[in-house]
Formats: structure tokens, C-alpha cells, sequence
């Protein structure tokens, strides 16, 4: 079945029957022209719009100070701050891919057993995934309080596992550094789990026993056979989730505001401090689109893939 | 069943001391993911129904109650502050925008599943590649449009026009899926009984399409209530605020936080939100790995 590929007309008998005539492709051009006209309008032209903000001296309320060229972007490569923001916001993502991972494949072979009352278990198991991050945030910031930390108290108080002085959580360049790492992969994880479980799931039966009988053991099985068949699954999941990770301002924002110094600054909170709050449009835009980079070598990937998939 | 579960079970039987270790790995595996994922939520559950004192005293186990459950947390949000405001906010919000989704959608996606056009293929995968223009992109120039070009600035109604750019290409991939599940015969059964075409879609395949389209708008829904960037940035004042934003911008003043009524807030918001995804998490799954599982 081929229902599932993208952009495939399914190879219905009944459809070569008809009668072409030109009003099927009219009425489709119609009824896709409203999502076509959105689409334009409110993600491709503020896509140009920033591209060309980049390239000038735009500022809030529409001020407009001339031509910078690219000035803007060489500003930024000499730019310190943005030097640490760039790195952060890679080994955020990076750190939090891997750590994603090996949490997901676990979570994913958990929840293919059998469980005692598996749906209301999944449901927990998907929570830090399903609640709204902004606020979920807001208990991580209570529990990373300077005083009153449950994860001091937990790991230093009752199991010595921290010592004296407990951490300042969100004070310090390297425990805050390790904060947003860790509410980034508690965010993540469960939806690592269930992309690999998706993708486990979607192998036959029949090819897993094949490989047995063969004399394939655990490790060979998951290598050909497991692997090349959820590789396009995970590449999906990966390329979405690390499109979250790399755009995500909500995290930084709410725990550090990229402090204390800029030893969290991401590029998302540069751009908010660059262009909102500073009013910067111009150079802030420039900020965002160091990001597009990194995205669009996803995008590459993902097409080519896609692609050779069709021509199977 | 799925097939690796299937292919687990069928291993040769083993004495029981090994099935009983298993069980017990399996049990502990579980209990340390709960524990990761379920831990914050706890959290908050306490700090809302705990006494202030309760919160600050070191004589008291923090993992448990002292004195009695209270509802003062709660009584404080609801009467002195706007968090009622901000529920109304957002879920009138996600509303209009899952209606600007639906009449978007429904018709793009049929369009996209079911009729002959040249490009058509493209577009599908153009707007598959909309996904991962992240709003952290966007939120600049979008600002310069919202508050400049529309005069929507500090307005609600700025999100419902800009939550769609990222609820439209979700759903119509979803619900392009969903159309494609309809059999071709139905509809052209219907022809032949004397349908016209749009008759047919109408009468036979829209409502055998239902629960993909209700699944579909009430994705959305969720998806829009998940929002922080966006909200941050277009609405200032209280009155316009949705929970995401309207809770820590009023009740984190300064260094003064409002712990208690910060998580009863975030509790009172956020859970349903978590409830209605978890019912159409898999969909979401659906959605976005449907492109690669060719099955």
C-alpha cells in the first residue's frame, strides 16, 4: 500500500477510467489556493522580510537607517556574545540529541512489553512531552530554586550524592549550562521514545524471524535488519526534534535569560534580546538566520532521501 | 500486537528464576522512567496544595504533606489574579484558530488526496519542509507585521492569525493522509447512484471523513495552546495574555515568585492540555513520520 508515501497518488484501477478533462486540476488549484495564499503570506514573505532585514539597518516601529550589507553577519562572527551563543545552541542540541536517544531506545523497548494498565503508564511516561514546556518550565524553575532546590535536597541531603556547597543551579555558568540541558532531554525523550517505538514497530514480524532462522544474534539483527528499516523513521523524528531544539527560546528564556554572564545565551535569546528588546530587527534577523543553515542541511538530506525512496 | 512484541513473546520458554528477573528489570526500568518523567508534576502538585509555611519550613518533609491540603493557592489565583482572563484567552484562541485550520485544510487536503494536478506532489513536500521553519525564525519580521503593518500589536486575535503557520501545514499533511484512507469507490459508487462529483464528496466522503477531521481540528487545538514565542511576543498587556505567558508574567514579580500559586496555575493549565495531546499523540506520530513508513 502506498497510501503513506508522500505526494503519491495511490495506483487506483478505477481512476485511469475516467475522463480527463481540466476541470479536476482547476478545482484542485482552487480548493489548495486558500493554504497556498497562507503559506505565502504569513511563513514566505516574513522568511524574505527577515532576509532582507538582515541586510539592512531595520528597527522597531519601522526605522530604517540605510543599507548594511552584510555587515550585519560579519558583525556578528567578530561578535563574542554571538560566538557563545552559536556554540551553545549546537551543544545544547548535540548533547541533548544523544542523551535523547539512548533515553528513547530504552523507553521504546520498555513500552513494547507488556505492561499492567500500559495506556494510563504511557500517558505519565509523556507527560514532560504533552504539557505545555512554558509551564512545566515554571516547576523546574521552582526546583531548581536557590534555596529551596528538591534536587539538592534529594541528591545532597538524603543520598550525599552532592556535597557542600549544594549548587546554585541557575547561578552558575556550569550547573545552569547543565539545566537547560537537562529540561531540554526531560522535554524530549519521551517523544524520542515513541518516534523509535513507531519505527520498531513497523518492521515485520516475518523479517525478525527470517534473521533467526538465519543465526542472526541480537546485535546483527539490529544491525541489518532493525536499523536500515527505522532509519528513515528516527531521521524524521531527529530532524523535527532538532528543529525544536535549535528555534527553542522558551527554556532559556524562562530558567537563565541566557545567564549568568552569557554562559547559556542561545541564539534564539540573542535574537530576542537583539531585536526585541533591544530593538535591532536588522541584526537580529541576522541572528535567526544563522540557524536556517543548519536547518536547511536537514531539509537536504530529508529530500534526497525522500526522493530515492520514490524511485524505488 | 506489533511484531517485535509479537517476536518477544514467542522466545523459547525459559525456567521461571529467569522470567522472574526479567519482570524485575523490566519494573525497575519502569519505575526509574516514571519517576523522570512524573517527578516535576509531583513537584508542583505539592508546592500548589501546600501551605506557604509548609513550603519554607526545613522541619518538614518536602515530598509529603504536614498540615492539611489547601486551597489557598488556588482561591488567590482566582481572585486576585487574571488567570481566568488567560484560560478564556486561550481557548478561544485555539478555537479560532482551529477553525481557520479547518477551512484551510479540508479542502486543501481533499484537493492535494483525491484530484489530478500537475505540481500537486510538490507542493505536498514543499509544505511537509514548512515544518521545520521553526517561529524563532519568523518572530522578528512577523513583530514588524503584526504590530507595524496590521496594528495588531498586544492583541489576541495577532495569534489567531499567526498560530495557523504552523497548525496548516501539520494538518493538512495529517488529514491528506486521512483522505487518501477513503476508498475510490465509495465516492465513485456515488456517481454512479447520480451524484454529481461534489455531491458525492459532500454526502459520502466528508462524512466518512469525520473522525480524521475531528482528530485533525482538535490537534490543532492542542498545538496552539503549546505556543510560548509567539505569545511573548505579540501580547504585553494581562487582558491579552494566554496562560503560557499571562502566568509567569504575573505572578514572578521581580525576584518575588508566587510559588504556590505558580504551580497551581501551571497545574490548572497545563494538565489538560497533556490529557487531550495523550489522546492524539499517536496521530502526531502519525503525522509526522507518515512521509517515511512506507507500509
Amino acid at each position: 500500500m502506498k497510501e503513506a508515501s508522500i505526494g503519491v497518488r495511490p495506483a487506483v484501477a478505477g481512476r485511469r477510467r475516467r475522463r480527463v478533462n481540466w476541470m479536476e486540476p482547476m478545482a484542485g488549484y482552487l480548493l489548495t489556493l486558500p493554504a497556498l495564499v497562507y503559506i505565502l503570506v504569513l511563513v514566505g514573505y516574513p522568511f524574505f522580510l527577515s532576509l532582507y532585514f538582515s541586510v539592512n539597518h531595520v528597527f522597531i516601529g519601522g526605522e530604517y537607517r540605510g543599507f548594511a550589507g552584510v555587515s550585519n553577519y560579519t558583525g556578528l562572527l567578530d561578535n563574542p556574545i554571538f560566538q557563545r551563543a552559536f556554540w551553545n545552541t549546537l551543544g545544547f542540541t548535540f548533547t541533548s540529541e544523544i542523551a535523547k536517544a539512548v533515553l528513547g531506545i530504552g523507553l521504546a523497548f520498555l513500552l513494547l512489553q507488556p505492561l499492567f494498565g500500559k495506556k494510563i503508564v504511557r500517558a505519565f511516561l509523556m507527560l514532560p512531552f504533552t504539557l505545555p514546556f512554558a509551564l512545566s518550565l515554571l516547576g523546574w524553575q521552582w526546583m531548581f530554586d536557590p534555596e529551596f532546590s528538591v534536587i539538592n535536597y534529594l541528591f545532597g541531603h538524603q543520598l550525599h550524592l552532592l556535597h557542600q556547597p549544594y549548587p546554585d543551579w541557575l547561578g552558575d555558568p556550569f550547573w545552569s549550562w547543565l539545566a537547560i540541558l537537562i529540561v531540554n532531554i526531560w522535554r524530549g525523550f519521551p517523544f524520542a521514545g515513541v518516534i523509535i517505538l513507531a519505527g520498531l514497530t513497523s518492521i515485520p514480524g516475518d523479517l525478525l524471524d527470517a534473521a533467526k532462522v538465519d543465526g542472526a544474534g541480537f546485535f546483527r539483527t539490529w544491525h541489518y535488519v532493525i536499523t536500515p528499516i527505522i532509519a528513515p523513521v528516527l531521521f524524521i523524528g531527529l530532524i523535527y526534534d532538532v528543529t525544536f531544539t535549535l528555534g527553542d527560546l522558551t527554556a532559556v528564556y524562562r530558567l537563565t535569560q541566557g545567564g549568568p554572564g552569557y554562559s547559556t545565551e542561545t541564539l534564539p535569546m540573542q535574537a530576542w534580546q537583539v531585536g526585541i528588546v533591544g530593538g535591532n530587527l536588522g541584526l537580529g534577523s541576522a541572528i535567526t538566520l544563522f540557524l536556517f543553515p543548519l536547518l536547511f542541511v536537514g531539509v537536504i538530506v530529508f529530500l534526497r532521501m525522500l526522493y530515492r525512496r520514490e524511485a524505488l | 500486537m506489533s511484531a517485535v512484541a509479537a517476536a518477544a513473546i514467542r522466545r523459547p520458554r525459559r525456567p521461571g528464576r529467569r522470567k522472574i528477573t526479567n519482570r524485575t528489570l523490566l519494573y525497575l526500568a519502569l519505575v526509574f522512567y516514571l519517576a523522570i518523567a512524573v517527578f516535576p508534576l509531583y513537584w508542583m502538585f505539592m508546592a500548589a496544595f501546600k501551605e506557604d509555611v509548609d513550603l519554607i519550613d526545613p522541619g518538614v518533609s518536602p515530598f509529603w504533606f504536614k498540615r492539611p491540603l489547601s486551597l489557598a493557592h488556588f482561591d488567590v489565583l482566582f481572585r486576585h489574579t487574571n488567570f481566568l482572563t488567560w484560560y478564556s484567552n486561550t481557548y478561544v484562541i485555539a478555537a479560532a484558530v482551529l477553525v481557520i485550520t479547518l477551512l484551510i485544510c479540508v479542502p486543501g487536503a481533499y484537493a492535494l488526496a483525491r484530484l489530478r494536478m500537475p505540481g500537486g506532489e510538490h507542493f505536498a513536500i514543499g509544505l511537509f519542509l514548512t515544518y521545520l521553519i521553526p517561529p524563532t525564525l519568523l518572530f522578528l519580521p512577523m513583530s514588524q507585521i503584526i504590530s507595524g503593518g496590521l496594528g495588531l500589536g498586544n492583541n489576541k486575535w495577532a495569534l489567531v492569525l499567526v498560530y495557523p503557520t504552523f497548525t496548516v501545514p501539520f494538518c493538512l499533511w495529517l488529514m491528506l493522509g486521512f483522505f487518501k484512507r477513503v476508498p475510490f469507490e465509495i465516492e465513485e459508487a456515488a456517481q454512479v447512484d447520480g451524484c454529481n462529483r461534489w455531491q458525492a464528496v459532500l454526502h459520502v466522503v466528508l462524512p466518512v471523513s469525520v473522525p480524521g477531521i475531528l482528530t485533525t481540528a482538535i490537534f490543532a487545538f492542542t498545538l496552539a495552546m503549546q505556543d510560548f514565542v509567539y505569545a511573548l511576543t505579540f501580547t504585553s498587556s494581562s487582558s491579552q495574555q494566554p496562560l503560557n505567558v499571562g502566568i509567569p508574567a504575573s505572578l514572578i514579580r521581580g525576584d518575588i515568585y508566587f510559588w504556590g500559586e505558580l504551580m497551581a496555575a501551571a497545574l490548572l493549565a497545563g494538565v489538560p492540555v497533556a490529557i487531550l495531546y495523550n489522546f492524539f499523540l499517536d496521530y502526531f506520530v502519525e503525522g509526522i513520520t507518515g512521509g517515511a513508513l512506507k507500509n
